[in-house]
Formats: structure tokens, sequence, C-alpha cells
């Protein structure tokens, strides 16, 4: 029976201490994943708008497809007018998606570390508080705070501070739970295996419901996480927007 | 190797490289997936606009020339029914002298005729009555058998047919 080992990203490398600033610092797996993904989306943006023509074809209407429905997303989230917005959408649509669906090739979610989605956080939780303070001036958005009565101040900050952290956590904790699960489900089915079918040299219970499971827990989960983080980011940055 | 991050840990470290990461990535679907199909679909949106208003502009001036050949048809309609009123107004005329002409041409001629014809029977009246009055006298004179002044019975006779008519 080996234990069952459930850890955070490894740490791959440390930057050496001679390097000002950045010294000491981890590089981790997350951040290698991460960088792996976006070389993919680099290639997978290059790739679709390759020799564009005209007339679509192919991978070119795929693209046009794939933009028109992110622009069609944020003009029904966010209201028209704010399709400047939508490349950013797109960021995090693919990012996140790409980045959970990592674990289908062997590699630990990059969302499946909570600085990840937390970073994200922190844009979408930027991107609200400066288009609350443009579209409000600054003393609007304090007075944002005072709504609907001044005793309810803290509780508007702490809603107002809750929501990055609740993206961030919903987010992390659905990646990082199925992985949690699919680890200990792999675990459970190498032992009963091991228990029931020990003759065999390999434990063939690993296949199956850990696949069937992996399709929710990876595919699923994944899309949807996505699509609920992006959906998030439009409706509270849109919210935000046409405040004034 | 062996080391690990914490599984729920708080790192500003890794924050601040994952927000590079996205603004990088940002970078790179902006510039290399919208840009380049957005700017495609802006020059299919003007070239499709260009057509429409090219094909506008042909059917606008395919329009006017039907109006110019449906207005020239028209003219030359007029004109075509102005010439042919002209001729037959003028055939109309002149027939109309040709007849008057005529007419008076025959009537000049039966007038001639008439004249001539008048002429010739005074003429042969004349005749007639010269032929009857020696005829008379030498009648006369057979049965009278007496010989009269010739001169004598010429007046008598010349008076009789002349009261006789």
């Amino acid at each position: 029976m080996g234990g069952v080992e459930i850890n955070g990203p490894k740490i791959l490398w440390q930057i050496p201490d001679s390097i000002p600033l950045i010294g000491g610092q981890p590089i981790t797996e997350t951040m290698r994943n991460a960088w792996i993904v976006m070389l993919f989306i680099l290639c997978l943006c290059i790739f679709l708008t390759h020799r564009m023509q005209k007339i679509p074809q192919g991978k070119q209407a795929l693209a046009e497809k794939a933009v028109q429905m992110v622009d069609n997303l944020v003009d029904s989230a966010m209201g028209p007018n704010n399709r400047a917005f939508s490349p950013y959408i797109a960021t995090l649509l693919l990012s996140s998606f790409c980045g959970s669906l990592a674990s289908l090739f062997f590699m630990r979610p990059v969302t499946g570390d909570l600085n990840t989605t937390l970073g994200w956080a922190l844009i979408t939780f930027a991107l609200i508080t400066v288009n609350k303070i443009k579209f409000n001036g600054i003393g609007g958005y304090l007075k944002g705070f005072l709504q609907p009565v001044f005793v309810m101040a803290p509780l508007n900050v702490l809603s107002e501070v809750a929501t990055p952290v609740a993206m961030a956590f919903r987010h992390f904790g659905n990646i990082a739970g199925g992985l949690v699960i699919t680890t200990l489900l792999m675990a459970a089915m190498s032992a009963l295996s091991r228990l029931v079918l020990g003759f065999l040299p390999v434990p063939l219970l690993q296949i199956g419901l850990p696949g069937v499971l992996s399709v929710y827990f990876d595919c699923f989960t994944s899309a949807m996480q996505a699509f609920i983080f992006s959906m998030l980011t439009m409706a509270y940055v849109g919210d935000a927007r046409s405040a004034g | 190797m062996g080391n690990f991050m914490p599984f729920v840990g708080f790192t500003p470290w890794e924050i601040v490289v994952t927000i590079c990461n996205t603004l990088i990535t940002f970078l790179i679907v902006k510039k290399f997936l919208f840009g380049p199909v957005r700017k495609m679909m802006a020059a299919r949106e003007e070239e499709v606009q260009t057509m429409y208003t090219s094909a506008e502009k042909a059917q606008s001036e395919a329009e006017k020339l039907r109006s110019d050949y449906t207005e020239r048809l028209a003219k030359a309609k007029e004109e075509a029914a102005e010439i042919v009123g002209s001729a037959t107004r003028r055939a109309t005329v002149r027939s109309e002298e040709i007849l008057k002409e005529s007419s008076q041409q025959a009537a000049a001629m039966l007038k001639k005729a008439e004249t001539t014809i008048e002429q010739e029977r005074k003429k042969a009246m004349n005749e007639l009555k010269d032929e009857v009055a020696n005829l008379s006298i030498m009648i006369a004179g057979k049965v009278v058998e007496r010989d009269v002044k010739q001169q004598d019975h010429e007046r008598f006779i010349q008076e009789f047919i002349d009261k006789v008519g």
C-alpha cells in the first residue's frame, strides 16, 4: 500500500540569490505549465490566423467564429460598446480552459494553484475598481460604500474584497478538488486492484472509473470554471461601467 | 527534487508572475487573434460596402439610361407622327388643288365645245336657209312658169322664212 501523497506544485528551480530583486524566488511547476500553455495559445493564435483570406475557410472560419462568440458574450454580459474587453475575456477563457486541461497532458493544472486564480481575480478587482472610479469619480466610488445607509460601509467593503477572493477560491477549489479526488481515486483503485486481482501485474481497475470521472472533473469542470470566471468578470466590470 | 509549494498557498511572487503571464497572453491574443480577425472582418465589410455602393451606382445609371431612352423614343414617335400628319395634310391640299384644277379644265373644255357646237349649228342653219331659199325659188319658178324677178322672189321668200322662224 503506497502512501497517497497530494502536494502543492513542485519547485523546479530556485532563482540564484545573486540576482537582485527576484533572487531566491522559486520557479514552480505551475509557472512552467503556465508558460507551456501560453506557448500553446500563441501557436494556436498564429495557426488560426495564418494566411487569412477574404472568404473564410476552415481554421479561419473557426477563428472568426470564436472572435464573434466572445464579442457576443461581451455584448450580452457587459452591454454594447465594451468590445475592447473582448481580447481580455478571450485571454481568460483560453488561459483558464487550457490551464485546467493541462491535466490531460500529465501536467499539474495551472489553475490548480491558488496563486494563479488569485492573480486573475486581482486583475478583475483592479478592473472593477478602476472602472468604478472612472465612471463615478473618486467621490462617487467612495460614496458607493455608504449605500444604502452608512452603517453598511464595513459590509460593503467586505463584499468588495470578497468578490475577487470568492472568484479565486471557486476556480481553484474546483480544479484542486478534482485533482485531489482523481488522485485519491487512482490510489484507491490501485489498492483495490491489488487486493482483488493481486495476481495481475498491472492495477487493472485503474482503467475505467477514473477515466469516466475525469471527463467530469477535467473536461466539464475546466470548461465550466473558465466560463464562470469570465462571466463573473464581465458581469462585475460591466456593472462597474454602467453605474455612471 | 522533493521540494513542494504548499497545496493552498499564497505567494506574492507567484501572483506577480501570474499577472505578468496574463498580460503577455492578453497581448498575444489581442495581437495574433483579435487583430487579424478584426482587420479581416473590417476589410470584408468594407468590400461588401464598396460592392453595394457600386451596384447602387450602376443601378441608378441604368435607371437614368432607361428613362433617357424612353424619353427619346417618345420624342421620336411624336416626330414621326408629326411628319406623317404634315405629309397627309400636304397631300390633301394637293389633291384638292388637282381636283379643282381638273374640274376647271373640264368646265372650260365643255364651254368651248358648246360654243363650237353653237357656231356649227348657226352655220348649218344659215346654209340650210340659203339652200331652202334657192330651192323655193326654183320650185316657184317651175310652178308659176312665169318669170318672176328673182330679186323680188328672194325678198318674199326671205321674209316668209324669217316669219316662219
